[in-house]
């Protein structure tokens, strides 16, 4: 039978809508779940999806893609790369699979409420290729490191982190379970398509399938390449959504569910992100800092893209750009510290060149971050291992989930911003966060940090061994040590002995 | 428990960090237990000064406490932040 080209019948087709009839539209699509802006359907109608394809095209293309991921990891699985990588790329991977794999799966989820929620049945379209998406990468991230485990156990964490009350879990579950499985089709799709995903990650796929082919890691170059091309598609789904709240008098609100949701999932990126480029990925290979990875594709592009749809650029913008100077080298020291409570061995990566680099990139690095590498430096030279591991936890923010931290040094940074709600005192990184939390307090203050959670007693016995284990580490797989076995300390050996 | 939890914001750390204490406590052995945690992991020590601690402000200027006091006599309850900072022992 002969096929009708595809701009012949994609119109009718995914437009199709109907009104009911033994049910009201409301209650077909709740607000609560659907539209809670009350736009009129007649808008929705016209919302128009920039990226057309048909269920037969998206089916060959993914076939294809999923072909070439698998049949390249199959060519090179009896390659030597993982033997000879080193510790600091397998952490970039045990980080990425561990907080990502199970995350994909809640994103099909996520869409597939759109896929029966959304108001627009284009909307209603386009969102059932992203939840084949979602499925496909949450398939593909699982069973890629499957068969790293019999190698390391900690790559199991794939399958388990999102079982266990990890911290950095709890800090990716906070968040995701706040912008993409406890909203509404809309607001979602604005603060998941957008924020996150056109702001954020599309990018970061890019950087990070090349930082994967320049250290030679082909099969995750291939893998993320393949998802990158779903995501730079579904991502899609979230400008004409704001377009046409801002056209209905909704800009108000779509301005503070972006700032909203690309401070959540900045605090995290920058983790995920900004560490592997800065520490994990070895010298000779980096080709960006992060810092300049986050001025040349992010900051711009997203001001821009906001801007083009008559928003502005989130408030605290002056503190997300120190932020990026900041942020992930205060984590890059807090989860080497704490390393036996995460799953991946990271490498303390602060060898004098190491140094050189950093300060080059970052100035004014070694005068604060480099008195917090010094004494741990130090401890190591004269054989103090055990003074490089601190007895006490810091303070979580109750919003991200993450240590409160700051430069260190001299300009002594670090501080908790408090807030009193209902009786209960909460503890807050930044103003962002602690914004956040006042945006909708019912929707958070039941939550507890892990801090929390041991001195309310939920965690027992109530000590760092208690901890560890109430974290999984020890259940799933051994927690975390130096990932270079401290050989960075060797040039400061070398320079003393001089 | 008796115990409970101080935020140590600590001079020149990277981390507000998490410190057990209890009402009894004096502020001066509130501040070894909180240097105890820093001093020597994260943060250099100073030879020569000695430690004050004060409730954490937004502009960096409370009046210490006397080290002699108690932890309960300072009004100190859970979640409350202090800074801990070197200082000459004159000053």
């Amino acid at each position: 039978m002969a096929l009708l080209d595809r701009h012949e019948w994609y119109d009718i087709a995914r437009d199709t809508n109907w009104t009911p009839g033994y049910v009201s539209r409301e209650e077909l699509f709740p607000p609560e779940l659907s539209d809670p802006y009350g736009i009129p359907v007649e808008e929705w109608e016209t919302f128009d999806e920039p990226y057309k394809v048909s269920y037969r095209e998206y089916v060959k293309i993914q076939r294809e893609k999923d072909s070439s991921a698998y049949s390249v990891k199959a060519a090179l699985s009896r390659s030597k790369f993982h033997d000879e990588a080193g510790e600091g790329w397998a952490s970039v991977l045990k980080l990425h699979y561990g907080s990502v794999a199970l995350t994909e799966y809640q994103a099909c989820q996520f869409q597939a409420r759109m896929v029966r929620f959304g108001p627009s049945p284009s909307m209603r379209n386009m969102a059932t290729f992203g939840m084949l998406d979602e499925l496909r990468h949450a398939q593909l991230q699982l069973f890629f490191p499957h068969e790293l485990v019999h190698r390391d156990r900690q790559y199991d964490w794939a399958h388990e982190a999102a079982h266990t009350n990890n911290w950095a879990v709890v800090g990716g579950r906070h968040a995701f379970d706040d912008i993409m499985m406890c909203r509404d089709a809309i607001t979602g799709t604005l603060m998941v398509s957008f924020a996150f995903e056109t702001g954020l990650t599309n990018l970061q796929m890019i950087g990070l399938s090349t930082d994967a082919a320049n250290v030679g890691d082909f099969t995750f170059a291939n893998l993320i390449t393949s998802i990158q091309s779903d995501e730079a598609r579904h991502a899609q789904l979230g400008t004409p959504s704001i377009e046409i709240m801002v056209r209905n008098g909704r800009k108000k609100e779509a301005q503070q569910i972006l700032d909203i949701a690309f401070w959540r999932m900045w605090r995290l990126f920058s983790i995920t992100v900004g560490i592997p480029m800065d520490y994990y990925i070895p010298l000779e290979q980096r080709h960006l800092s992060f810092k300049e990875f986050m001025y040349e594709w992010v900051n711009r592009q997203y001001v821009r893209q906001v801007e083009d749809i008559g928003l502005e650029r989130p408030w605290y913008w002056d503190e997300f750009l120190d932020d990026i100077e900041n942020h992930h080298h205060c984590q890059q020291g807090g989860i080497w510290s704490w390393r036996p409570t995460v799953w991946w061995n990271p490498p303390g990566a602060v060898s004098p060149e190491e140094r050189q680099w950093l300060e080059e990139k970052y100035p004014g690095w070694n005068a604060s971050y480099g008195t917090y590498w010094d004494v741990i430096t130090d401890n190591l030279l004269a054989g103090r291992e055990e003074k490089t591991h601190p007895e006490c936890l810091p303070i979580i923010c109750n919003m991200c989930q993450i240590p409160i931290s700051n430069r260190p040094g001299e300009p002594w940074k670090a501080r908790v911003l408090q807030h009193e709600h209902e009786g209960r005192r909460y503890n807050f990184c930044t103003e962002p966060c602690r914004w956040i939390f006042t945006t909708d307090p019912d929707r958070y203050k039941d939550h507890e940090s892990i801090v929390d959670r041991l001195y309310s007693g939920e965690i027992q016995p109530p000590t760092l061994d208690g901890v560890l284990a109430y974290m999984g580490i020890g259940v799933v797989s051994e927690g975390g040590h130096d990932g270079a076995d401290y050989s960075w300390i060797e040039g400061f050996r070398a320079q003393a002995a001089e | 428990m008796d115990n409970f939890p101080i935020l140590s914001r600590f001079q020149h750390d990277c981390h507000v960090k998490v410190v057990d204490t209890q009402a009894s406590d004096t502020i001066a052995e509130l501040a070894a237990a909180c240097a105890h945690q820093s001093v020597g992991v994260h943060v250099k020590d100073q030879p020569g000064k000695i430690l004050r601690v004060r409730p954490t402000t937004d502009d960096d200027n409370a009046e210490p406490f006397s080290p002699d006091i108690t932890v309960k006599d300072a009004g100190l309850a859970m979640y409350d932040c202090i800074d801990v900072y070197f200082t000459d022992p004159q000053s």
